[in-house]
């Protein structure tokens, strides 16, 4: 099964593509992926539901947060009212140990996203601030990456030994499923997503030309 | 900075009016230098001759923000613009401009810690009919080293 | 092909690829229209000098851009409305392709949605939005 992991919907800020529009485009362009999650930045959407979009299209829709910290953005998969009592998502100078911390308590997974860019990537942050503990999975293929910033990123998940997922970070409908990660196991919820990266059998794909 | 204070004081208040009038040869101008060959922003002859449709981001309000809003240190960027047309925008005809504060918040980015502050400018002819909204998206980048 | 009809517009069609002028004398002739004349628009050096990589088209103008592409395409067409975010300096003299691709069709309301895009020649997206075009049949 192969989901996108990073999306943008018009709940954020700087997103510009409905719902709908996302699984219109899937469908009709086959892009090869059977779902996507929405994390929408500094917030999670706690009240739209899409399950009948989901059902009318076939397809897999979950929602995450991408969240701000020192060491740069961070998806959050996993999120449950007791994570969201924990800390502030809106806060843009959020201590990553803490949101590590949170989701360890919480049954949630934090992931660095595009890590090779800078200033809000986590590879630009390690020298100042060290290597962050708890962190097991980044982003190694982003949609949005600039020239480099991907590799940036797989060479430094190489080093610290961290595994890698790929997303889109689509804000735009034809953005979506441009990267996207490949599991072995059919997920259909937010905690089977949880269960699935726990299990670190995974693999980044990326689709970009 | 506390931004849900200055949402509370500042937000969806009309803080600047402002007259625009608008030449045909700006216009010409404007369509030519952007690509459009369509005559009726060309042609100042076409019977329906009209500014392009985004235009109206092109005026400027008088103010830049509300009076007593708090200066925010950096470097002050476009960081998006939204145009709505509901009726063409013509030459010879005065408009008027009025200017709210319609949304104020942070995040981080390539270059840093940003502010973006989001003008909506509600555009109006003579008779009081809206023809165009434009919102800019003004992005504040804090200065590398704060 | 040019789009007359909203018939004629096919769900995930990508608009003909527009190259946009984005030589210093064809921004200053925008900046003077627009009444947007700063010299961080107008003159490199003086860009540079606040500390930015060189003379930037101005937003609107990147806007405009679009807008003459959809209009290119389907000349006729009205655009109800057009919303960019501006992720990237555009540098004046340097090379841009703009581009389009229908996200939406909405035949009963005449309305067709695009995503519209602004890449440099590395291929990065240095501006993204959306438009909503009315684009009627002639019969309507």
């Amino acid at each position: 099964m192969i989901l996108d992991l990073h999306t943008h919907s018009i709940k954020s800020d700087d997103g510009r593509a409905k719902v709908q529009n996302y699984c219109q485009w899937i469908r009709a362009r086959e892009i090869p992926i059977d779902g996507f999650v929405l994390t929408e930045h500094r917030q999670y959407d706690a009240t739209s539901d899409y399950s009948s979009l989901a059902s009318e299209f076939g397809l897999c829709i979950l929602k995450g947060s991408e969240v701000e910290t020192e060491y740069g953005h961070v998806l959050v998969f996993g999120v449950t009212d007791a994570l969201l009592a924990t800390f502030d998502f809106s806060d843009i100078r959020l201590p990553l140990q803490r949101v590590v911390e949170a989701c360890a308590a919480h049954g949630a997974i934090p992931v660095p996203c595009h890590p090779g860019r800078k200033r809000v990537g986590m590879q630009a942050h390690v020298g100042e601030f060290g290597v962050p503990e708890g962190v097991r999975i980044v982003e190694i293929y982003n949609g949005g990456s600039r020239a480099r910033e991907d590799e940036i990123a797989q060479t430094m998940a190489d080093d610290l030994g961290y595994l890698g997922i790929g997303g889109s970070d689509a804000h735009i409908v034809s953005h979506i499923g441009r990267c996207a990660t490949r599991f072995p196991a059919t997920i259909s919820n937010t905690p089977e997503l949880v269960e699935a990266l726990r299990a670190e059998d995974f693999e980044a794909l990326t689709f970009k030309t | 900075m506390d931004i849900e204070a200055l949402k509370e004081e500042f937000l969806n208040k009309d803080f600047d009016e402002q007259s625009f009038d608008v030449d045909a040869d700006d216009i010409v101008n404007f369509a030519l230098a952007c690509g459009e060959i369509a005559p009726r922003y060309t042609d100042p002859s076409h019977p329906d001759f009209q500014a392009p449709p985004t235009f109206a981001s092109s005026f400027h309000a008088g103010r830049r923000m509300p009076e007593g809003f708090p200066k925010i240190p950096g470097l002050g960027m476009d960081g998006g613009k939204a145009s709505s047309l509901k009726h063409p925008i013509r030459p010879g005809v005065r408009l008027v401009g009025r200017t709210h504060l319609h949304d104020i918040y942070t995040k981080t980015g390539r270059s840093g810690p940003m502010t973006f502050l989001v003008m909506r400018m509600e555009i109006y002819d003579p008779d009081g009919v809206q023809l165009a909204t434009a919102d800019t998206s003004v992005v504040i980048r804090e200065r590398p080293g704060k | 092909m040019t789009i007359n009809r909203i018939s004629d517009v096919e769900f995930g069609e990508e608009l003909p690829v527009f190259t946009p002028d984005t030589s210093l004398d064809n921004v200053r002739r925008f900046a003077t229209a627009a009444g947007w004349a700063g010299p961080r628009f107008t003159d490199h050096e003086a860009a540079r000098a606040e500390g930015l990589p060189g003379a930037l088209v101005p937003g609107i103008m990147s806007q405009g851009f679009l807008a003459a592409m959809i209009h290119r395409w389907a000349p006729e067409a009205q655009i109800k409305n057009v919303d960019t975010v501006f992720r990237a300096p555009v540098i004046v003299d340097q090379p841009y392709t703009i581009s389009g691709v229908v996200t939406d069709i909405d035949e009963e309301a005449g309305n067709v949605e695009i995503d519209l895009t602004v890449n440099n020649e590395a291929g990065e997206t240095r501006v993204f939005g959306t438009a909503t075009v009315r684009i009627s049949n002639p019969s309507s």
